[in-house]
């Protein structure tokens, strides 16, 4: 599903290069759920932000299910953002003069989604994450956690094959990130959704398959683990 | 999506309140004034504009000769002889009517008699015109001399109703009319208004110089209409020719050519013959006006979005990355403001409501807005998409463009400076046109003043006239003994013309030792009888006034100190002048007084003995009595002379007034919408403080905590708009010197703009805009440094 090759990352200022990727090679498969660990300043959300399209790498190419996405237009990378990516933020990034009802809503309307198909669409996602009496309360009306479920859930409306979480639960107290995660584990198993995730945390990590660990710019450690099952 | 967007955009509005009012209430003061001003502008633009036809309804213009082969004046009155000459031998002209200027004349139905607005005009004119008959017929209606057509209000206020078909009115008190039509009232800009209109032919009946047909009288109107195909400079050449062939050539003949009379109101001016414009100019500078009010409302409200761009920017990144592009944002963010721009035009409409009968009592016109009429909501739509567009299309594509990872990285400070630029710019932009207009207000102001200042050259006071009607023209010297005996005078006389009129000009004198052999200045002529210096007051420089000891003074002259000057006299008084082909010798000299144009020099004047030529009736007030009974005895003793007439008693002073109306006008405008630029401007800046203030809260709250004192956080946070302010200050100086000085020029007579003006007009606005800032960074400022750390 996506094929990194040798990527590089640097900012140059004074003419000295600042390294943030370098030879960063590897490949993600359709079902994975990896982990992105590493120290402050690594470069792990710089690597997933090249994943998801928002920073492009200063050399390597990237294949996006198969595509070179490398140099992708802005057109073409919006029809992937709605059909293809989710984003989970550490920050949730709510929109604050949306309801939930409608946060959820907002990428289905950018898809051109129909009515009928939203509504029922909102309805499920509103079912399954328990916050139906929620549905109307602006995002300052939430706990942290329930705004991260909110943010996951619009992440999933748009049915996306992969989910981009930069720290999901870096703003979460230990039993809501818990909760998070599980659903992560749940998602991944069941719907076969590809989730990356980038984290602090080793326990976080274990909810997954696979754990990337980035030093200093470069892929240290490539290991598959066997997830934990979820209670 | 549209309906999502109309919901975030009007949750918007409410959440943020300050910004929202900012907008909104500036928004609608913009667009108020544009819109009032812009309903005065098709005003004026559609004067003589309502009939059908009135492109092809032309006015025949004359074309005064003057020195050297150029053109001294150009005027819409032509002879009783040019109509004819045109309907036998201009194929291309299908209608042609000739009328009068028209006058105040009484009308009367019995006892109810009242002065209204009388013209006469040849039965064409019904073609010209598309007048509304609410009865009569159009066809017949001005065929029999006798017959007169009344507007729906004349009827109304001679007869209680609209419905007079075939009753009869009498005119001046002397001839009974049949009336054979009643049209609705004439709109207000309209040229050639009356109340009522007497057929031509009734005309010729009392005035013998309607009926002679000649070359040399101008004091009537020749209206053309012209086939829709007619080439009108190939028209020009023919009338020119007609008239060339019909009259013999002299110096002073006068040329004509046919002239849209719908283009008369607002391009009046010709100069050397061509039309250089007229008031015009002033509906171009309403409609600068209008819109520089409107931009500066706008200017607002992208300066308050831009402002609020790094909350927004967060907005814009997360829709990126669920699949918002870039045209679907831009359309979001123009729905804000066009939903913001129609709240602002629904209050708008209500301040305009509320503000139009002072607009129109200062300007002394009748504007409405026609809410059944669709092109005025056309109108409005278009302007309120036009604003929307404007207002929102900067921030639209501004915060649209935003890059998500950054945006939501919060990194977007790295484009601020260019940022905070533009901003900073439109913010100087706003302060330059307000200052621009305060220093206009008061140059205007300036102007005004120093022209009422200037000395007209008599004693106003006390100064009262009256139309002389009726019996006054047969009996003035009754009237006048009995006058006098009442007490209620000290002195009066009689003139062809008022002391404050204009025209009355002419071309054929001579004097001895002429260089040429005919005449090309124009001359003004006055017809007088006794007491005319005695009564007016106006200063004699040499001679004397008309006196009855002198028999010869049939013959006699008293002409203006300008006039002395063209003739060259070294020793005015007895030297011989032929007027008219008539030996006159001048007895006495005065100084020139104002009669016409306030601003310019007036043509030399000559003022001679007739007491055949009636118009008005000029008296000096008995300052012993108190006015009111003086006014009372006038009007008594004029009504034993003319019981039919009201008695009209016009105070001069009043008639000098009315000479300022068209710079007072300006002057008021320029204040109101000057007050309302910076009030909106103040607005705006108000807007940015608040924000910007509210963005380093807690800054200042560190800063507190370090030991900064409250006049130091003021002067941080005002310090960056004031210098704004004193930027266009800068700008604004030199620009509206330049302006002003332009405009002054059109002033013969003008003051000098006063370099006190600049620092007052400077030191206004930067007190305007301290208030408001530091109103602002003092709240800041004064707050608990607790609060602002604990914030976040």
């Amino acid at each position: 599903m996506i094929e990194l090759k040798n990527i590089e990352k640097y900012y140059s200022s004074k003419g000295i290069k600042h390294y943030v990727l370098r030879h960063v090679t590897t490949s993600i498969k359709q079902g994975e759920f990896v982990s992105i660990m590493g120290p402050s300043g690594a470069g792990k959300s710089t690597l997933l932000n090249i994943l998801g399209m928002l920073e492009e790498p200063t050399y390597g190419t990237y294949e996006f299910l198969g595509e070179d996405v490398t140099t992708l237009n802005e057109r073409k990378r919006i029809e992937l953002y709605r059909n293809h990516i989710g984003f989970v933020f550490q920050a949730y990034h709510l929109i604050d003069e949306m309801t939930v009802y409608e946060n959820i809503e907002a990428p289905l309307l950018y898809k051109k989604v129909g009515s009928a198909e939203r509504a029922s669409r909102i309805a499920d996602l509103l079912d399954r994450f328990n916050i139906v009496a929620k549905k109307d309360l602006f995002p300052n009306q939430l706990s942290g956690g329930q705004q991260q479920l909110v943010g996951i859930a619009r992440a999933l409306a748009a049915q996306p094959s992969i989910i981009l979480a930069d720290e999901p639960t870096g703003n979460l107290q230990s039993a809501q990130a818990e909760e998070i995660m599980q659903l992560f584990q749940k998602l991944n198993k069941e719907d076969g959704i590809t989730i990356i995730q980038v984290t602090h945390a080793e326990k976080n990590a274990t909810y997954g398959s696979r754990i990337l660990h980035i030093a200093d710019g470069v892929v240290k450690d490539d290991v598959s683990v066997k997830p934990i099952q979820a209670v | 999506m549209f309906k999502l967007n109309l919901k975030i955009a009007l949750r918007n509005l409410w959440k943020n309140k300050t910004s929202s009012f900012i907008n909104v209430i500036g928004l609608a003061i913009g667009l108020a004034a544009c819109l009032m001003l812009l309903s005065y502008v098709s005003y004026e633009w559609n004067f003589d504009k309502q009939a059908k036809n009135w492109k092809n309804v032309y006015v025949a213009m004359t074309n005064v000769p003057g020195e050297g082969n150029k053109i001294a004046g150009t005027f819409n009155g032509s002879t009783t002889a040019l109509g004819p000459l045109l309907k036998q031998n201009l194929p291309e002209a299908k209608y042609i009517a000739r009328m009068d200027y028209g006058t105040k004349s009484l009308i009367a139905n019995g006892q109810n008699s009242y002065k209204k607005n009388s013209k006469f005009a040849e039965p064409d004119i019904l073609k010209l015109y598309d007048y509304e008959f609410i009865a009569g017929d159009p066809k017949t209606a001005l065929n029999n001399p006798l017959s007169v057509i009344l507007t729906e209000s004349t009827a109304r206020t001679l007869f209680g109703t609209a419905d007079v078909l075939n009753k009869s009115v009498r005119y001046q008190d002397k001839e009974n009319l049949t009336i054979t039509g009643v049209i609705k009232d004439l709109p207000e800009n309209s040229s050639n208004r009356f109340d009522f209109l007497m057929p031509w032919s009734f005309y010729e009946i009392i005035d013998d110089s309607a009926k002679d047909l000649n070359w040399t009288n101008y004091s009537f109107v020749t209206m053309v209409s012209l086939n829709p195909d007619a080439n009108i400079e190939l028209v020009n050449r023919k009338v020119k020719d007609l008239v060339k062939a019909a009259t013999p050539q002299t110096l002073q003949s006068q040329p004509h050519f046919l002239y849209q009379a719908s283009r008369l109101h607002l391009f009046g001016k010709f100069e050397n013959g061509k039309s250089v414009g007229g008031d015009i100019e002033q509906i171009w500078l309403f409609v600068g006006l209008a819109f520089g009010i409107l931009l500066i409302a706008c200017i607002n409200f992208m300066n308050m979005a831009t402002a609020k761009s790094e909350k927004r920017s967060k907005e814009v990144g997360i829709k990126k990355t669920i699949g918002a592009n870039r045209s679907s944002l831009i359309f979001q963010f123009l729905t804000e403001s066009m939903v913001l721009t129609l709240v602002a035009v629904v209050v708008a409409i209500a301040l305009i409501e509320l503000c139009l009968p002072a607009f129109n009592s200062l300007l002394n016109i009748n504007l409405g807005i026609s809410y059944f009429n669709t092109a005025s909501w056309v109108g409005i739509l278009g302007i309120v998409i036009v604003t929307g567009l404007i207002a929102g299309s900067y921030p639209a594509f501004y915060l649209s463009a935003f890059n998500p990872i950054q945006t939501l990285k919060r990194k977007i400070s790295a484009k601020g400076f260019l940022r905070i630029s533009l901003r900073q710019v439109l913010v100087v932009g706003q302060f330059c046109f307000a200052i621009i207009l305060i220093i206009a207000t008061l140059v205007i102001y300036r102007q005004i003043q120093y022209i009422k200042n200037k000395p007209v050259g008599f004693d106003v006071n006390a100064l009262v006239e009256i139309p002389q009607d009726g019996e006054l023209k047969t009996k003035f010297e009754l009237f006048k003994s009995e006058l006098l005996k009442s007490g209620a005078i000290k002195s009066m006389y009689q003139s062809s013309v008022s002391l404050s009129h204009h025209g009355r000009n002419f071309m054929d004198i001579t004097w001895d030792g002429m260089t040429k052999p005919e005449n090309t200045i124009l001359f003004n002529q006055v017809a007088t009888s006794y007491d005319f210096i005695k009564t007016n007051g106006i200063k004699l420089l040499e001679g004397r006034d008309f006196s009855k000891n002198f028999a010869s003074d049939t013959s006699a002259l008293l002409v203006s100190a300008s006039a002395v000057k063209v003739f060259g006299y070294k020793n005015p008084i007895g030297k011989r002048v032929n007027l008219y082909g008539t030996n006159a010798y001048i007895i006495g000299v005065f100084d020139d007084y104002v009669w016409d144009s306030p601003y310019k020099s007036n043509n030399p004047q000559v003022v001679f003995l007739n007491p055949k030529q009636t118009g008005t009736i000029t008296m000096r007030l008995n300052n012993a009595n108190s006015l009111q009974s003086n006014i009372e005895t006038i009007s008594r003793i004029a009504k034993v002379f003319n019981p039919a007439y009201p008695t009209e008693i016009t105070f001069i002073n009043s008639l000098y007034q009315e000479k300022y109306k068209s710079e007072k006008t300006l002057g008021i405008l320029s204040n109101l919408f000057g007050g309302l630029a910076i009030f909106v401007s103040c607005l705006g800046l108000f807007g940015l403080v608040a924000y910007s203030a509210e963005q380093r809260t807690k800054e200042f709250g560190v800063r507190k905590v370090l030991g900064a004192s409250v006049a130091d956080l003021m002067q941080l946070l005002s310090l960056s708009f004031i210098k704004m302010i004193v930027v266009a200050i800068f700008i604004a100086v030199p620009v509206s010197y330049f302006v002003m000085n332009k405009w002054l020029d059109n002033f013969e007579f003008r003051t000098e703009i006063s370099w006190w003006i600049i620092p007052i007009a400077a030191i206004a606005t930067l007190t305007m805009a301290v208030i408001t800032v530091s109103f602002q960074a003092y709240k800041t400022a004064k707050s608990n440094p607790v609060d602002a750390l604990k914030y976040e």
